[in-house]
């Protein structure tokens, strides 16, 4: 039964993936990748990785459809050309196959590692959750480096603005019905939004989340408030924004320093003061990821209305 | 139990199914859309199920997607007025009822 399960979900996978990339229609793509993100998820869920289920439902789900369908909408008000370019799908088609089919050769072929044991490890790291062990301390200089490569795309999407559209305001001018069901939702959905963004930090320490799945999720209520016109959307100039982006890689990065102070290597953690270090670290980062994210999916900013 | 778990699974699956076939129809972007949170809800209803099999910690997964798909119908619906940014509820209060947005015409090639 357990595989009649498993055999449908990569079907419709499978499924979901093809009928993305083959059929026609940029909208109809757009929404088939939205569901992928959806079953990937599920398939995450299936295998037992329960954070990268978690990260995969957050991001795939949720932020990645916004930005999408805000493209599409765009496209369609530049009147832009989205007739699809048949010729290279072949050819892309079969380029994928084929590392498709190495990636599976090189899985047999090379001999099966053998890791070193994390469980073993784990009661020095300061966590319980193996995932977030491996994040911020096995491999922190992945994790500060990933998050610097975050705030780098951000300033790569704030290149897009016009240099006389510099200093205002991110992204479109949202507005709502102040009435209307978007503010009620925009009221309804930040406070459990946000209790369950700073619960996925917390239990990420032990078990399922972490600053990153936290961080999307209050992207998210972020992302909502803005579309309903309750909170007013930054400007690049802002101290306290830019204050909130580099507050995650500078914690991070002070705490890498100070272990090097304190004569041990960088970005080590003393496994007396792991925990709180981890914690510390996580809330800083959580802050960064969620405004990041946020400003990522509103775009660079832009005058709606040049000459006013 | 656990034979009765794997079956409301698979016929939940089985609805996400039928969900992707209107997404694959359409024929309006708005069919697409609805589709597409069907899908949503039905995936929140399959990871309880999987909750309830494997592991009670999956439960904050399908919570993460409850919270987080609508956001996409929220994206919709912004990106269907005028200026990419506004509220269809505002439009029809402008236009006396009579306003017809893009989401409800046919798909076409777009």
């Amino acid at each position: 039964m357990t595989l009649a399960l498993d055999l449908a979900l990569c079907a419709l996978i499978l499924g979901v993936a093809l009928a993305a990339v083959a059929g026609a229609g940029v909208f109809r793509a757009v929404i088939f990748f939205i569901t992928y993100g959806l079953f990937v998820a599920i398939g995450w869920a299936r295998l037992g990785a329960y954070d990268v289920a978690l990260a995969e439902a957050a991001i795939g789900a949720g932020l990645t459809g916004v930005l999408l369908l805000a493209a599409h909408g765009r496209l369609r008000r530049m009147q832009a050309d989205t007739t699809e370019r048949r010729s290279p799908t072949l050819s892309a088609a079969l380029a994928g196959g084929a590392i498709a089919l190495a990636l599976g050769w090189a899985w047999f072929a090379l001999p099966a590692p053998q890791p070193p044991d994390v469980a073993q490890a784990l009661p020095q790291t300061g966590v319980g959750n193996p995932v977030t062990a491996v994040l911020l301390n096995f491999r922190a200089w992945d994790t500060l480096l990933e998050s610097i490569v975050l705030l780098a795309a951000l300033l790569g999407v704030w290149m897009l603005a016009r240099d006389a559209d510099w200093n205002a305001p991110l992204g479109p001018r949202y507005h709502a019905r102040p009435d209307g069901v978007l503010a009620y939702f925009g009221r309804f959905l930040p406070p459990i939004g946000l209790s369950f963004g700073v619960y996925l930090v917390w239990a990420g320490a032990e078990s399922v989340g972490g600053a990153f799945q936290g961080g999307t999720v209050l992207a998210g209520v972020v992302l909502v408030a803005m579309m309903a016109q309750l909170l007013r959307p930054p400007r690049v100039s802002q101290a306290m924004l830019r204050a909130a982006l580099v507050l995650g890689p500078g914690v991070f990065l002070l705490s890498g320093l100070a272990a090097v102070g304190l004569g041990r290597e960088f970005l080590s953690l003393s496994p007396a003061i792991a925990k709180s270090a981890i914690l510390i670290i996580e809330a800083a980062l959580t802050i960064s990821i969620a405004v990041t994210l946020a400003l990522l999916v509103i775009g660079p900013a832009e005058d709606p209305e040049p000459g006013r | 139990m656990t034979l009765w778990l794997h079956l409301v699974a698979l016929g939940l699956l089985a609805t996400l199914a039928g969900a992707l076939w209107r997404v694959w129809r359409g024929p309006s972007q708005a069919d697409r859309m609805m589709a597409a949170q069907l899908v949503g809800t039905g995936g929140v209803g399959v990871l309880i199920v999987l909750a309830a099999l494997q592991d009670w910690a999956l439960l904050v997964v399908a919570l993460a997607l409850a919270l987080l798909s609508a956001l996409a119908a929220v994206g919709f619906v912004k990106a269907q007025t005028p200026d990419g940014a506004g509220d269809p509820e505002e439009q029809s209060a402008h236009h006396g009822g009579q306003y017809h947005p893009a989401a409800r015409q046919k798909d076409g090639a777009t």
